[in-house]
């Protein structure tokens, strides 16, 4: 990682694994995650779709913990991680010390977006009753999972240190 | 552009930073034996290692990160906490989570059991990762804190700083809490649909990171080993 951070692009990672994010945002959300037949009643959910339908079930508090989760979550790291970026060009940065607890505070949210993939898992594994009812995982939930990985590993591979003056490592020009 | 006073003086390499300001007075705090420096795992300022007294807190003095929290229940508790989640990973393993019932037909679901359903599905990648994510990684966790606790307490020799360099970043990838939201959303969804209930293995699931979380929260300072967040290792 320390190889990739340094030098005349020290955000070439930080940016490639964000950038790969935001094109598998695309399949993550427009592809079906879950496959429902209950009752030869059959229908199949993207992430949205899900959330929509955890509203109309009445459940208004788990249809916000999932939103939150599973949209809110990927576009607010793939935004801060964006803002990071830019303000990491004027170094020393007045507000480093904000900037810093930005950047903890992405880095502690992000792994609340595997939410929908435990989630996904979980109701096939229990919902298997041949063909009286069924769930099953469709391959948007690994578009989907590939987001939160790589924005997982987007946010590790940013060192918030090139926001504060000194950066010891490499060999940075001013 | 003008560097601010709060930032101080640049640290060259090398050069110790007086012991980071704690909470409640922290100066009688005696100096760890060991040379090692801390290094603030978020903006990179380096410290001096301080024996902290319990309930004191060490924050960076330059970005304000917590670096360090005292140890607030006596010493043994991270390991008795990490045995006991050792412990009950087993159970929570091997019984129900959930069980659904529709039709006369009962159907029960292990934390493994989602797993084995994306495996089934064709998705083995997210099946591993969930497998990572959600039972290996919390498992391996605890079995590698157990193990630094102990080469601590029974005073053999300093574990391996690439040991902790490990159990940092998998503590990155293990959110059995995560998991933990998951099954209570899947309760509540399937509630409709069919009649469902939880499981033992759910309170045993959960005892598990409930053990993590106290185990890995003295665990920062119990050993301060010199060791930044983007792999370096310096000593």
């Amino acid at each position: 990682m320390s190889s990739a951070s340094s030098g005349r692009f020290p955000h070439a990672r930080v940016v490639a694994l964000a950038a790969s994010a935001v094109v598998m945002l695309v399949p993550a959300n427009l592809l079906p995650v879950i496959s429902t037949n209950i009752s030869g009643e059959a229908r199949t959910d993207t992430i949205y779709s899900g959330i929509v339908g955890l509203w109309q079930q009445g459940l208004w508090g788990i249809a916000a913990i999932v939103f939150t989760a599973s949209i809110l979550v990927p576009f607010l790291k793939l935004a801060g991680l964006t803002s990071l970026l830019i303000a990491s060009h004027w170094r020393p940065n007045r507000h480093a010390r904000q900037l810093t607890r930005f950047y903890a505070g992405l880095d502690f949210i992000g792994r609340w977006s595997m939410l929908d993939v435990f989630l996904v898992g979980l109701l096939s594994g229990l919902v298997q009753f041949g063909s009286l009812a069924s769930i099953e995982p469709r391959p948007g939930i690994a578009a989907f999972a590939t987001v939160v990985v790589l924005t997982m590993l987007a946010t590790q591979s940013f060192d918030p240190r090139v926001l504060w003056p000194t950066h010891q490592r490499g060999s940075l020009t001013p | 552009m003008h560097s601010r006073a709060e930032s101080g003086p640049p640290a060259p390499a090398g050069i110790k930073n007086p012991p980071p300001p704690s909470d409640e007075s922290g100066d009688e705090s005696e100096r760890l034996p060991s040379d090692g420096r801390f290094i603030c795992r978020l903006c990179g300022y380096e410290h001096q290692p301080v024996r902290l007294a319990r309930g004191e807190r060490a924050v960076c003095a330059r970005c304000g990160a917590t670096l360090a929290k005292g140890v607030r229940d006596g010493a043994d508790v991270p390991l008795a906490f990490a045995i006991t989640g050792l412990i009950f990973a087993l159970p929570a393993a091997v019984l129900p989570v959930l069980t659904a019932s529709k039709f006369g037909n009962e159907h029960s679901a292990l934390i493994l059991s989602g797993v084995a359903a994306l495996s089934h599905g064709g998705l083995q990648p997210i099946a591993m990762l969930v497998l990572i994510c959600g039972i290996l990684g919390p498992v391996v966790l605890l079995a590698i804190l157990i193990a630094l606790l102990l080469t601590t307490r029974l005073g053999a020799a300093p574990p391996p700083a690439a040991l902790f360099l490990f159990a940092q970043q998998l503590s990155r990838w293990a959110m059995p809490e995560v998991h933990v939201l998951a099954v209570l959303v899947a309760f509540a969804k399937l509630g409709d649909l069919v009649t469902i209930s939880i499981g033992p293995g759910l309170w045993f699931y959960g005892g598990m990171v409930l053990s993590i979380v106290i185990a890995w929260r003295s665990f920062d300072l119990e050993i301060p080993a010199p060791v930044s967040r983007h792999g370096e290792v310096i000593s």
